[in-house]
């Protein structure tokens, strides 16, 4: 149940050193191009020759193909699994069971769906391993993302860990009070009442303490605060950037026009 | 407009919002625990919805995505439907639907009805109609009984939003009469949350048998079709 918070590895590499409104455009655009492409095989190219090296140019392969194992194949195998079983199309059946059959279109069909996710995910998870998510926000900050969009999502990643461990308690003090979690399906359902009570009430009774806290250091203030870190922004990046926004509209350009 | 919407947006809805996002994640996180049929994860953002007004709720919805998809990326796509559930509740609470168990029923199914057509095109055109959640084992078999994609995505979230939404609206209805009045006086919109006379447990419990009988209808529909 408790998971790793932030996915960012400190890294010197050149990956680490793209501005991070590059590195999510690159990101965005990976996963725009791999939707859009009228082609094939455009997705299973992109996870080859973009994301794999991507991550070695990053410096993160190790962690990349960790999460890669870890997350990315059970997502994508089960998609794949769902869509090869049970896409209705194609004639061509190469199996059957029962009321499931598996045409080669539909294998392709999996096949093709299935990379686009993994695709997905690898991207994301790419730029969450290159990015530390409080200098993502501070750039963005910068740029004009007004600040308070900032705190909630620096701050959710704050409150997020010590909230699942005030569930932990919870389930564990009631549980030892005798609550029942794991028996029939109606003790579970009424199991949640308890559970869920004492963690939104608990948590909800700090929001005005916190408020008062951050209305006296100036929240609402609409002066523009200086950045102790600078992030730096290269030529070379505004050229990436660019170059990233003119190949997916190429790509939807090119899917209007064969369609 | 703009004035009235940036009147929502208090210091205390923009402390509110974080903790609501990371409600919605832990109590999602409860509920898988306890291996229960449904999501529960937008309790937060109903609740934004309901004392900060619909706009809080939507950018409540659209960002507990965007950071659950910080560790589970398979979410982000998901984000239109997060802000829809957050917007409707917000619009329903204005409306006052949020003021005794009857119409926060109604709210909860029509915050089912809304998330339902927003998933569809997502569903059918990232994932081909076959997500990764559970419920796709239903729409693989209306697939397979040769219903087209549309409409098995669409039947599929007909029968499985209903039971998870209103069971969300009504846990948030509950949390918000929990709070103390001086506290919920401290959110833009309290109004919303003053309850109508009338309003006790005799009346939760008949609404509840209503929704067992409602659901146990579905599931008999839902067989007969299957036949």
């Amino acid at each position: 149940m408790h998971e790793r918070l932030s996915y960012y590895v400190k890294r010197d590499s050149a990956l680490h050193r793209l501005n991070p409104l590059t590195k999510i455009i690159l990101a965005l655009s990976i996963v725009l191009v791999s939707i859009v492409s009228p082609w094939y095989w455009t997705a299973h190219i992109l996870l080859l020759l973009v994301i794999v090296p991507l991550s070695f140019a990053g410096r993160v392969s190790r962690e990349y193909f960790t999460s890669a194992i870890r997350l990315i194949l059970p997502a994508a195998g089960f998609i794949f699994l769902m869509q090869a079983f049970f896409q209705p199309i194609g004639n061509t059946v190469i199996f059957k069971y029962l009321f499931l059959d598996v045409t080669q279109e539909s294998l392709s069909f999996a096949f093709r769906i299935s990379t686009r996710i993994a695709v997905m995910i690898s991207a994301f998870t790419l730029f969450l391993l290159t990015t530390h998510p409080s200098e993502l926000m501070s750039d963005l900050t910068r740029r004009g993302l007004p600040p308070q969009f900032a705190y909630v999502i620096i701050s959710t990643l704050q409150i997020l860990p010590q909230m699942q461990a005030k569930a932990q308690t919870i389930i564990a003090a009631q549980r030892s009070r005798g609550l029942d979690t794991e028996s029939t399906f109606f003790k579970r359902a009424g199991s949640v009442v308890p559970l869920v009570g004492p963690l939104v009430f608990g948590s909800l009774v700090e929001v005005e303490e916190r408020a008062i806290a951050i209305e006296a250091r100036g929240f609402t203030s609409k002066s523009i605060k200086t950045s102790l870190h600078e992030i730096p922004d290269s030529l070379s990046d505004k050229i990436i950037r660019w170059v990233l926004i003119l190949l997916v509209l190429l790509s939807i350009a090119l899917k209007i026009w064969l369609s | 407009m703009f004035d009235k919407i940036k009147k929502d947006f208090t210091t205390m809805t923009w402390v509110l919002i974080p903790v609501a996002i990371a409600i919605n994640i832990a109590i999602g996180q409860i509920v898988v625990l306890l291996k229960l049929p449904v999501f529960l994860d937008s309790i937060g953002t109903v609740l934004v919805g309901i004392i900060c007004g619909p706009w809080a709720g939507a950018l409540t919805g659209a960002l507990a995505n965007t950071i659950w998809g910080l560790f589970n990326p398979d979410s982000l796509p998901w984000w239109p439907v997060a802000f829809f559930i957050g917007l409707v509740a917000g619009l329903c609470a204005n409306a006052g639907l949020f003021k005794n168990w009857w119409k926060v029923i109604l709210s909860g199914f029509l915050i089912a009805l809304t998330a339902a057509i927003v998933s569809t095109p997502i569903s059918v055109y990232l994932y081909g109609g076959i997500t990764a959640s559970g419920s796709s084992f239903i729409t693989a078999y209306l697939l397979q009984t040769g219903q087209g994609i549309w409409s098995a995505v669409v039947s599929t979230s007909f029968l499985t939003e209903p039971v998870d939404k209103i069971t969300t609206a009504m846990l948030a209805f509950a949390i918000v009469q929990g709070l103390s009045k001086r506290l919920v006086a401290r959110f833009p919109r309290p109004e919303n949350a003053e309850v109508e006379e009338g309003t006790n447990r005799t009346q939760l419990i008949i609404a509840l048998v209503v929704v067992v009988v409602v659901i146990a209808l579905g599931f008999l529909v839902r067989n007969m079709l299957a036949g």
